[in-house]
């Protein structure tokens, strides 16, 4: 899978890093959201403050979590909460700048599913469900969401929309509606993936190729082939390849053991 | 509600829970579960229980898989990286195997509708599951039971114009009310006030809103030991009804300073639970064939309680490895 001395799982887990800004309070779930937040925090971004949904703040932690409630994400830490403090306070008040997700299935507007394939009540492929996904893409300042870029992945309509983007379904008629014709802040900011990374037309809300992983060997061609919209690549731009230190730190601090990077 | 707790073997702790109860399982996905007692409900074969887990776990996944569950709330149940929850799986999808309802909800949510229940409230209000199509009348799994079953709410959700202040829309989404809560924790004293090291979780609010509380823990200390950090305390002892000495409760899931995640238990049950048949070998294998707690414990061996034992610098074990795929086996 290494092309060029380092993978694709790797290049996506160091854009995402880069999202992060220095300072911000980020809502983080399991996998690689973590991944990505703890390098930013051990680069560029040391001062960014982590919360996770099962109540840690300001998480410092010195081995890989294994999930958000994870005894290392604990170690090191100033405060612990609960679910209650960070999702019902902190999220529900606006104190979360940015919430990293990631999902089974988005759509243009940035609509995540992690619930179900098929129809709700008998699906043909059931997933883990919400988790907090669904209260931090509608509650936090802005999310980026992290997830593999494959054409079954990227549809033209979730089965469930689980987590609403721009382009949201309305209670309780289901009717599409923009996020701000009912009164939600917020939205995606980002999708990084596999193959590059995408963002929203600031008018029309939808999808487009941002960048792409040319140090990889993607093109805005290969994007396009693999995702199932239409989707612009008419701002699409090389983004620069991981730097040695984006590289050792991922390796030797963040996921040594390659639970997420798959080593 | 009693003013002192009562100490219960395993079995007469469990014994008190009855078919059809709607029980909450306290710690969150992988961590601090109350295992002990779900395999000892298990053994007694419990039927019709309704689940309110926020999040759920591998407790929740074996108790569908066992075939004692009717009911789920929940935001999530899985077993996080170690890999997919394949009962709940087969419960739900293509009508493998029917007779498991479940429903929907989130972190937020869920917490807030426990927190109601601990309140005495019969709902709260909140800014989450706008735009979602978990919020939709369409999507609500109990419907058909709602105003029939008198464990459920009559609705799932409403939407309200907030009165007060600038008018914006709010879901109102009811109080959860527990018949039976579940905790595991690391010590529990005489009279039942309850220390929880490493994250409480949502477990004071379950304990609060649940109307019998069983705690089990890996030690019952007396109450005196647990004066001098007051702070470390979760729970109030007027909350627990029934304690339950039971070491290594909470395994395969971690018990922060006890012992970690244990690695080779999930690789084995996930290898297990992909298919109904392999599962149901385990079960027979591991939960029902086994002389009780005692004899599980003395199944899985001292090696392996070695191994998944926590420093106490870190309260987790910094040496394991969580690769179920590269995991060397235990002899």
């Amino acid at each position: 899978m290494k092309e060029n001395g380092y993978s694709r799982l790797e290049m996506m887990a160091i854009a995402g890093a880069r999202m992060i800004r220095n300072g911000e309070v980020v809502l983080v779930g399991t996998g690689l959201p973590l991944v990505s937040t703890l390098l930013a925090k051990h680069t560029h971004a040391p001062d960014s403050i982590v919360v996770m949904e099962a109540g840690l703040y300001d998480s410092n932690p010195q081995s890989l979590p294994f999930c958000v409630a994870d005894a290392r994400g604990v170690c090191g830490t100033p405060w612990v909460g609960t679910a209650f403090n960070l999702m019902g306070q902190f999220l529900q008040k606006g104190m979360v700048d940015t919430g990293f997700l990631g999902g089974a299935q988005v759509d243009r507007y940035g609509n995540l599913n992690s619930t179900c394939i098929g129809d709700y009540s008998r699906p043909t492929k059931r997933f883990e469900g919400s988790g907090g996904a669904c209260d931090i893409a509608v509650m936090a300042g802005r999310t980026i969401i992290i997830m593999a870029h494959e054409k079954k992945r990227f549809v033209e309509k979730v089965d469930f929309l689980t987590s609403p983007g721009w382009k949201v379904h309305r209670y309780p008629d289901g009717e599409p509606v923009f996020r701000d014709e009912i009164g939600m802040g917020g939205g995606p900011y980002a999708v990084v993936s596999t193959l590059g990374v995408m963002k929203f037309d600031e008018s029309s809300r939808e999808m487009h190729v941002d960048s792409f992983y040319e140090g990889l060997g993607v093109t805005p061609e290969e994007i396009v082939n693999n995702t199932g919209f239409e989707i612009g690549v008419r701002e699409a731009k090389p983004l620069a390849s991981p730097t040695e230190e984006e590289l050792r730190v991922l390796r030797t601090i963040v996921d040594p053991e390659g639970i997420f990077m798959k080593y | 509600m009693a003013s002192q707790a009562k100490r219960l073997s395993l079995e007469e702790a469990v014994g008190l829970i009855k078919n059809g109860d709607q029980v909450w399982t306290g710690g969150w996905t992988v961590v601090r579960r109350p295992m002990g007692l779900v395999y000892e409900m298990i053994r007694q074969g419990k039927r019709n229980l309704y689940i309110c887990a926020n999040p759920g776990g591998v407790e929740i996944d074996l108790l569908i898989g066992a075939g004692c569950v009717y009911l789920g709330e929940t935001n999530y149940i899985g077993h996080e990286v170690f890999g997919h929850p394949y009962c709940f799986r087969r419960a739900t999808e293509n009508q493998q195997e029917p007779g498991y309802i479940h429903d929907d909800w989130t972190v937020q949510t869920g917490a807030l509708r426990i927190v109601a229940g601990s309140m005495g409230l019969p709902f709260l209000p909140t800014m989450s599951l706008k735009g979602s199509d978990i919020a939709l009348p369409q999507n609500d799994s109990l419907k058909e039971l709602r105003g029939k079953d008198p464990k459920l709410p009559r609705q799932k959700l409403i939407s309200i114009k907030d009165p007060f202040w600038e008018g914006g829309d709010v879901f109102l989404v009811p109080a959860l009310r527990p018949d039976v809560c579940l905790i595991h924790v690391q010590e529990v004293g005489e009279k039942g006030t309850v220390r929880i090291l490493g994250g409480a979780f949502l477990d004071y609010f379950a304990a609060l809103a649940s109307k019998l509380v069983i705690v089990s823990a890996e030690r019952i200390v007396p109450e005196e030991t647990l004066l001098e950090r007051p702070e470390l305390n979760a729970i109030p002892g007027f909350t627990v009804d029934v304690t339950v000495e039971l070491p290594y409760g909470a395994h395969p899931t971690a018990l922060y300073g006890e012992y970690d995640n244990d690695p080779w238990w999930f690789r084995d049950y996930l290898a297990a639970s992909r298919e109904r048949e392999s599962f149901q070998r385990w079960l027979s294998e591991w939960v029902l064939g086994v002389q009780g707690h005692t004899g599980y414990i003395e199944k899985l061996g001292n090696r392996r309680l070695e191994l998944i034992r926590t420093s106490p610098e870190f309260g987790y074990n910094p040496s394991i490895r969580r690769r179920t795929d590269k995991l060397e086996d235990v002899a």
